[in-house]
């Protein structure tokens, strides 16, 4: 992925692999489905905090001692893709609590198959935060280059959204590299690309719907 | 790597292994038992054991089981003791492995089917008729002593406790007396005062005999203390070269350092530090997943009729915290594995000399098994040094154990490795060469997580 210097990929480590053949497989049940996902989601956003700005900060221990440390600049939100992005949220919130979390949904428009802006809900001074937009799946990108776009429109810089998602597709990266080589996308793996229908290979299914339904 | 490569200088001798073994004998009813007891008092120690001989009573078959009812049988000759399962007993405690100690039951004249099981015993004291009786028990006792008390003396005493304790009738007691325990006491228990280093006439009202007696246990355990302690310091001192492939520092990212500055911040409330110490526990806890073994296997596929390889994790893991800074991970773990089976160490450091103490251990089934030890802080490495060992002497692999800790000097480190250079070990921050060591020896992690000095 060294073409596309926006992305950063978790290590694939044999354990984060072996969380992966838990989520893909079609036999795991909801349950495990939703545990599973939430451990990756919670590294998925460690490592997205782990690309905000640090200022140095010292602090007095209890010993009395200075340590030179760093603290976080600025603010963040986070914004989901309703239904799927939501399911990020408590891997989110486990990290910040209190944090805002906006709103946006798209949906495919049954007559024109392209993508529709259905519904948004931002923080009023979103446009001074850095975002983490959430998504578990970025297949075409489509819904998430719509929804960059709306960030973009509220006045958020480029450079100040990450987008987090658990697993993505070469043809989805570089769609959304294309579009905003700025903006930082986090995922948790990288598959071989995609099928017919769109979907990608091998995948993992419909996140939302195991997530929430199956 | 070869368990072969640790010269001798270089492996922990934990304390258990060197118990003080103190023997107490004398006649029935010479008061032996208050004089062991007035001992444990004394000398204070953590992991004391009391074994009584009267719980290795070989059990009777049923005719002499019979006989023992009718005060027929001759409990007071040396036979009637299984004194080779004691000795037995004692050899398992100093290889560092339990012991189950039988329980005997006066009721029945039978071994009962429960034992006690022992393990990590600091002092050992021996008391019983024949406790300075058997020549390989003497080999290994570091102080032998014999309660002296008049027979007439003993007998009254042993009436008021046959009668009163153990349910037995007058006319049994005394039958008993004149046939076997006075003489057995004469011919087989009163000679073994030859083999004793101190006698204590009258037993436990002797209160100056007792009182020197414990002043010089206490005087040979200082200096037990003072060799393990220096024992554990000359692991740091050794220069021969560690092997530090299996160590994980924590990347110290621009996320991590804003969690350290948090933790370290003096003014962090408490609500602040649970909250930061559990995100960073968690990426330890993940860290050391990574030496788990993982395994590719079959086939399997996806809800859209994709086949992928499954990569399986081949262990279960179970959690040893040390109390109370490893019970910092406990939440965490928990969220990682939800089925977690968790065992607990309770190692003490003495405050006045630093030498670690194991107080408590509640383990499972923890053989062959992989192992996540859990210790907040390391600070002279010596606490987590006893734990790894207890670990080792219930049957898990050095290659099994995989030590989890947020704080560690480098000294602590190192004299982990030298001791035990086969564990790996995850750490959140390492004290570095410029950062001030009070801050690092100072023990303020389960403090704040907890919320009590």
């Amino acid at each position: 992925m060294s073409e596309y210097p926006n992305t950063i990929i978790l290590p694939q480590t044999n354990q984060l692999v072996s969380l992966y053949s838990i989520i893909r497989d079609v036999n795991t049940r909801r349950g495990d489905f939703v545990f599973y996902s939430d451990r990756i989601i919670r590294l998925l956003v460690e490592e997205g905090l782990n690309q905000l700005p640090v200022e140095p900060h010292t602090v007095k221990t209890s010993t009395g001692i200075s340590y030179e440390g760093s603290r976080f600049v600025g603010k963040i939100c986070g914004v989901s893709i309703i239904r799927a992005g939501e399911s990020m949220e408590q891997g989110l919130r486990e990290c910040c609590r209190s944090v805002r979390i906006g709103k946006i949904l798209i949906q495919r428009d049954e007559e024109t198959a392209l993508p529709k802006l259905f519904y948004v809900k931002f923080p009023e001074d979103i446009a001074e935060r850095y975002v983490l937009l959430l998504d578990p799946m970025l297949a075409t990108g489509g819904s998430a280059i719509m929804a960059a776009q709306v960030l973009l429109d509220n006045g958020v810089k480029e450079e100040k959204i990450l987008f987090l998602n658990l697993l993505a597709s070469p043809e989805g990266i570089k769609a959304f590299y294309e579009k905003f080589p700025k903006i930082k996308i986090i995922t948790g793996g990288v598959d071989q690309g995609l099928d017919a229908n769109r979907y990608i290979v091998p995948g993992l299914g419909d996140f939302g719907d195991r997530y929430y339904c199956i | 790597m070869s368990g072969d490569s640790h010269c001798s200088s270089s492996r922990y001798i934990p304390p258990w292994t060197q118990p003080y073994i103190i023997g107490v004998a004398g006649c029935s009813g010479s008061g032996k038992t208050s004089v062991a007891q007035m001992i444990i008092e004394e000398i204070n120690q953590p992991w004391t054991v009391l074994l009584s001989l009267d719980n290795f009573y070989k059990s009777l078959s049923p005719e002499m089981s019979a006989k023992a009812f009718a005060n027929d049988y001759d409990f007071d000759k040396p036979d009637a003791l299984d004194l080779d399962l004691l000795f037995k007993c004692v050899q398992e405690l100093r290889n560092g492995r339990k012991a189950e100690i039988p329980v005997y039951s006066f009721a029945h004249h039978q071994r009962t089917e429960r034992t006690t099981t022992i393990y990590g015993a600091n002092v050992i004291i021996i008391e019983g008729i024949y406790a300075l009786y058997n020549p390989d028990l003497l080999e290994l006792m570091d102080t032998k002593v014999y309660v002296d008390t008049d027979l007439d003396i003993c007998l009254a005493r042993r009436l008021n406790r046959d009668i009163v304790h153990r349910g037995r009738d007058l006319e049994g007691i005394l039958k008993q007396w004149h046939r076997f325990v006075k003489p057995n006491s004469e011919r087989f228990v009163i000679p073994t005062i030859s083999s004793a280093d101190v006698v204590i006439p009258r037993g436990a009202d002797n209160t100056v005999g007792i009182d020197m007696l414990t002043k010089h246990i206490n005087k040979q355990l200082d200096i037990k203390s003072r060799e393990h302690l220096s024992h554990l310091e000359m692991l740091s001192q050794s220069t021969e070269a560690l092997n530090y492939e299996n160590v994980t520092i924590l990347e110290e990212t621009n996320q991590l350092k804003v969690i350290n500055t948090t933790l370290f911040d003096r003014e962090c409330d408490r609500t602040e530090f649970i909250f930061f110490f559990d995100r960073i526990a968690i990426l330890l806890i993940n860290a050391g997943l990574e030496f788990l073994d993982c395994r590719e296997s079959e086939i399997r596929y996806t809800p859209g009729n994709h086949a992928y390889r499954f990569m399986e994790q081949l262990h279960a893991v179970v959690a040893v915290s040390i109390i109370r800074s490893g019970d910092c991970f406990m939440d965490s773990l928990k969220k990682t594995f939800p089925e977690l089976t968790v065992g607990k160490l309770l190692i003490q450091q003495d405050t006045h000399t630093g030498e670690p103490r194991l107080h408590t251990e509640r383990l499972p089934d923890i053989a062959g098994r992989k192992v996540f030890l859990l210790d907040a802080q390391i600070v002279s490495g010596s606490a987590a040094i006893m734990a790894v060992q207890v670990l080792v002497d219930h049957g898990v692999a050095e290659a099994d154990i995989v030590l989890v800790c947020y704080l560690a000097t480098k000294v602590g480190i190192k004299r982990i490795l030298r001791a035990f250079g086969g564990i790996a070990i995850v750490i959140g921050k390492q004290q570095s060469d410029e950062q001030g060591s009070s801050f690092f020896k100072s023990r303020f992690i389960d403090a704040q997580y907890f919320g009590t000095s």
